[in-house]
């Protein structure tokens, strides 16, 4: 720390000490919200910082700057924003703004502008728990608002209204997770088998798979035409395999009465899926997996593997800025967690594809991002960041106690990412 | 590196270099084993296959086919094979074989059909309706179980058969009612299913309950009457469970047989549960026990039965069966010693306490010396209870320990003698006593610590009300202790106290006024408390909106507050953002 930077710390902390309430020098034109060790938020600062761009304000998102800082107007609405949330603020001045941007200018970062909060979307079962779902429990913890949706909305075309649209572990291929068999009996195995039946029916399809298949259809068309669209654990597999199988009956016979298609991995069609390719299916109905791009295996005893670390990829800020984006992080080696599909085998994920993180030495990767059309989708894959061997009934996770959760960052960076105003790109 | 990596592979290697027999010595059936093995469901189906060309009944070969398919869900496919060997050979094995794979193609004719042909080959008819009812209950057909289980009881021509598949069934329908109808039935036929019964019936649901009790008709005793009182000591009605347990006793039947058994399977079902209710109907069935158990035993019940009267809030008949243990002969020493410490606990409990301190004196010396100290403060306790102090100081006077010196210090501050209970609760420090009891005294130091005066008359005659649990009077009593306080020094820690009793009584309204008042005096010590207290009294009244107001208000005007973390959880949690705790 500079000499001059220490004796302005040491006069704000003085001050506050006297008056007993949250003051900042009269100076400061801008709250630098650093995201290295120095935060005491990390998760609720990115809800600070959406909640200025709701309010109509603008800021800045130094990518790579302090594990990806944010630089916010230093107006009252985020200083208050920030105190009652526990955030660490640095009041600076324009000067020192100034003098981070030429630190930016001349190293691997860059400075995005963060325009507009993006409307945002989770798809998920209704009556769900919050404590089901990572992101819906990053959101509400971090404090940005979101709006639930599932099959009749989006059959009924509500899509185009949001800008981000998050899948978490919905079974896409109408299996209930091929949980059907293992869990015969169980009360909420029975509900989602009811809940799904019904809205199926209700919606005019024959059966739940072919119901999910018209939704996953729908999501394909809302990233074509430049939707945001994160999807985790289950949702990344079964939504390309929903999309490959447009033609083919890949669900067992418990789920439309007819047997899965012998031949079906050899006839799904993949120039129609997101990420993956050439995956072969698990014809097994009891075998709670649906294909081999998961590299983990979780629930099928003979074929799981052990839980790793993964490592975040690093890209040109300059140059790459969206995937740079999706990567700010404190920690560039975090500990995996299993979900029902935990990581992607890189032999199964198409060239397009970019890989963000990844088990080095394993053969599988853990977060993708690509685009499709004129939107754009990012994977990944497991169930909770925080809870690495979820299982049906756990205690839920509670964020309060992993407020500097590095997985969880993960997906708040995916959130915030669509507020960034578009550069053209240097080449 | 590479030697590790080369020592590790070796083995592998060796065995690559053995020789293999040739696949043409490999049997068709190790064949197809090992293709099942391998995942490859639909190679290893076909490898079966040509296992049964050669013979069509062989079962192992029908058996890995069966597996092999349902792996890929194609069950159905055999059907010829399934149709060819029970032509051929018919056997147990190759019946319930087949009536999975109808069953798998929903030939629910050809099922009925095959259990009838089966049922005509077998010794115990009962068996194929079975494998029938279970098929179906492994696919969730439960009225269809349901009927197979019924058309194996015609079968058999006896009511009581296949009685616990039908009492699941049941139960798996919600029909709780006929479920304990079953399972009174299939106790009959064995005992053992008693405890399933009881774990099964457990589960009814509310409204139910008194459907299954009719069921059980408890009043004419029996194994009904048993279950039910095992029943009712789970649901909450654990004192007409022991009335139960006693006619199941006195009733010829399973019950009245199993005895010691049947009290003691009740006695585990009670001593779990913590009830006052609970803790008496424990003490009912110890006594059926001890009437039932012979030599040093009985002493042992009657010392727990007389412990649970004790905790249920009843002397008379504690002192019954302490007094049954001092005529017993074959009561131990440590037993007898032990009657005496269960003695007073019961009459210290009671509030006998002249009673308690004569049984002190004559036969204190039959129980260790430490216990007897501990026993002496719970006596001292129950007389400052009583507004004795003398009496209790008499006992503690001499007990130089850290919980006698605790003792003394909520005593001093009883007597309004503020320095006095300063120095005797840094004495006790923050070991004596259990955690609560620490806690507790370090929040009472908190309150004294601010207030200059040595001594406080006002404040030790509110807290003698709160000993006696007269809160009404301890809050005007600490309204008087601080009128004559500057809110800095000890006035406003003693009106948040007020505040904290209030809500605690239930009187939401002069609490939430009490708290704004000690929130508005902007003591740092204890503003941000009662504002946090405000909070929760809010939250607990449904008004989230002031609550979180309030939270706010609680951050941002005092920061460095202690308090802020524990605002800030509440703030998640009253908007849903973290788990309730």
């Amino acid at each position: 720390m500079k000499r001059r930077d220490f004796l302005g710390a040491m006069a704000i902390g003085a001050a506050s000490a006297r008056v007993g309430r949250v003051r900042w020098p009269r100076s400061a034109d801008y709250f630098l919200i650093p995201m290295d060790e120095a935060q005491a938020e990390h998760l609720k600062a990115y809800g600070v910082t959406f909640r200025l761009l709701e309010r109509g304000g603008r800021g800045e998102w130094l990518l790579n700057y302090r594990s990806g800082a944010f630089l916010l107007p230093a107006d009252a609405g985020t200083q208050r924003d920030a105190a009652l949330a526990g955030v660490t603020v640095e009041p600076i001045s324009a000067g020192q703004a100034d003098q981070i941007r030429a630190e930016i200018a001349g190293t691997n970062a860059d400075a995005v502008p963060l325009e507009k909060a993006p409307k945002v979307a989770v798809y998920v079962t209704p009556g769900a728990a919050p404590w089901d779902d990572a992101v819906t429990m990053a959101l509400q913890y971090a404090g940005i608002k979101f709006e639930k949706l599932w099959d009749a909305e989006v059959i009924a075309d509500k899509l185009p209204t949001y800008d981000w649209l998050h899948l978490h572990h919905e079974d896409f291929t109408g299996q209930y997770s091929k949980f059907y068999m293992n869990y015969a009996g169980a009360p909420w195995l029975r509900e989602m088998v009811e809940v799904n039946g019904v809205t199926a029916r209700r919606l005019g399809f024959a059966n739940v798979p072919a119901a999910k298949k018209a939704v996953a259809e729908r999501i394909r068309g809302f990233v074509e035409r430049g939707g945001f669209l994160f999807a985790m654990c289950t949702a990344t597999e079964t939504l390309d395999l929903a999309l490959a199988a447009h033609e083919t009956d890949i669900a067992a016979s418990y789920a439309d009465n007819t047997p899965m298609d012998p031949g079906a991995s050899a006839r799904l069609d993949w120039n129609h899926a997101f990420a993956f390719t050439g995956a072969q299916l698990e014809a097994s109905p009891t075998v709670p997996q649906f294909s081999d791009i998961d590299g983990h295996q979780v629930n099928s005893l003979g074929r799981r593997q052990p839980l790793g670390s993964f490592t975040l990829f690093e890209f040109s800020a300059k140059i790459d800025p969206v995937n740079t984006m999706l990567i700010q992080n404190h920690r560039q080696v975090i500990p995996d967690f299993y979900g029902l599909t935990t990581s992607f085998n890189k032999n199964r994920i198409k060239p397009g594809a970019t890989v963000l993180a990844d088990e080095p030495g394993a053969p599988w990767a853990k977060y993708l991002h690509g685009e499709l059309g004129q939107g754009t989708y990012t994977f990944f894959g497991g169930h909770d960041p925080e809870d690495p061997q979820h299982a049906i009934g756990d205690a839920p996770t509670d964020l309060s106690l992993h407020p500097h959760s590095p997985g969880y960052r993960l997906i708040l960076n995916n959130v915030l990412f669509p507020a960034a105003k578009k550069k053209e790109l240097k080449t | 590196m590479l030697a590790i990596a080369l020592a590790l592979l070796s083995p592998c290697l060796l065995a690559a270099q053995r020789p293999q027999p040739p696949a043409s010595q490999v049997s068709p059936l190790q064949r197809a084993f090992d293709l099942e093995r391998r995942g490859t469901y639909a190679e290893a189906a076909s490898a079966y296959r040509a296992v049964l060309r050669a013979d069509s009944a062989d079962q192992t070969a029908l058996l890995g086919l069966e597996r092999s398919l349902a792996a890929i869900d194609r069950t159905a496919t055999m059907l010829p094979e399934v149709r060819t060997a029970l032509a051929a050979k018919p056997s147990p094995v190759l019946y319930a074989l087949a009536l999975r794979v109808w069953s798998a193609a929903g030939e629910p004719d050809s099922v009925r059909a095959t259990v009838e042909r089966w049922a005509g080959t077998e010794a115990d008819r009962v068996v194929p309706y079975r494998e029938w009812g279970d098929l179906l209950l492994q696919r969730r057909d439960l009225s269809g179980a349901k009927r197979a289980y019924l058309a194996g009881r015609t079968a058999s021509g006896e009511p009581a058969t296949l009685s616990a598949e039908l009492a699941q069934v049941a139960q798996l329908q919600g029909d709780y009612a006929t479920s304990a109808a079953e399972w009174l039935l299939a106790q009959r036929l064995s005992p053992g299913y008693r405890s399933t019964a009881i774990g099964a019936l457990t589960q009814t649901p509310d409204p139910q309950r008194p459907a299954v009790l009719r069921v059980l008709a408890p009043e004419s005793g029996g194994e009904g009457a048993f279950i039910a009182a095992v029943l009712l000591a789970q649901w909450g009605d654990p004192l007409k469970g022991a009335e139960y347990l006693r006619r199941s006793l006195a009733t010829p039947g399973e019950g009245a047989r199993q005895g010691t058994a049947s009290i003691a399977a009740f006695v585990e079902q009670v001593r779990a549960l913590g009830t006052r209710d609970a803790r008496r109907a424990l003490g009912e069935a110890l006594e059926l026990l001890a009437e039932r158990q012979g030599g040093a035993a009985v002493a042992r019940t009657r010392l727990e039965a007389a412990r649970a009267y004790a905790d249920a809030g009843a002397p008379a008949d504690a002192h019954r069966m302490l007094a049954l243990i001092g005529q017993d002969r074959n009561a131990s020493g440590d037993l007898a010693s032990q009657a005496v410490r269960t003695l007073l606990e019961v009459q210290i409990a009671g509030g006998e306490l002249p009673e308690a301190e004569r049984t002190l004196a004559e036969q204190g010396d039959r129980i260790p010396p430490e216990d007897r100290a501990n026993l002496r403060r719970r006596l001292a306790v129950a007389w400052m209870r009583k507004g004795e102090l003398d009496r209790a100081a008499a006992h503690i006077d001499a007990d130089s320990t850290v919980d006698g010196a605790a003792l003394a210090g909520r005593l001093s501050l009883l007597r309004g003698d503020l320095r006095g209970a300063r120095s005797y609760f840094q004495q006790a420090g923050p070991y004596a006593g259990s955690r609560t009891e620490s806690t507790d005294r370090t929040a009472l130091l908190a309150l004294i610590q601010p207030i200059e005066a040595d001594s406080l008359p006002a404040l030790g005659a509110a807290m003698q009300a709160l000993e006696r649990g007269d809160t009404l009077s301890a809050i005007a009593g600490l309204d008087r202790a601080a009128e004559g306080l500057d809110p800095k020094a000890g006035g406003a820690q003693l009106g948040l106290f007020a505040a904290q009793l209030s809500g605690a009584r239930g009187d939401a309204a002069d609490a939430e006024k009490r708290f704004k008042v000690v929130a508005a005096t902007e003591v740092p010590a204890t503003a941000p408390a009662a504002e946090l207290d405000l909070a929760r009294l809010l939250l607990r009244l449904n008004r989230p909106r002031e609550a979180m107001a309030q939270l706010e208000h609680l951050i941002l005007t005092y920061p460095r507050s202690a308090l802020v973390p524990q605002a800030r959880r509440l703030m998640d949690e009253a908007r849903g953002a973290i788990p309730s705790t």
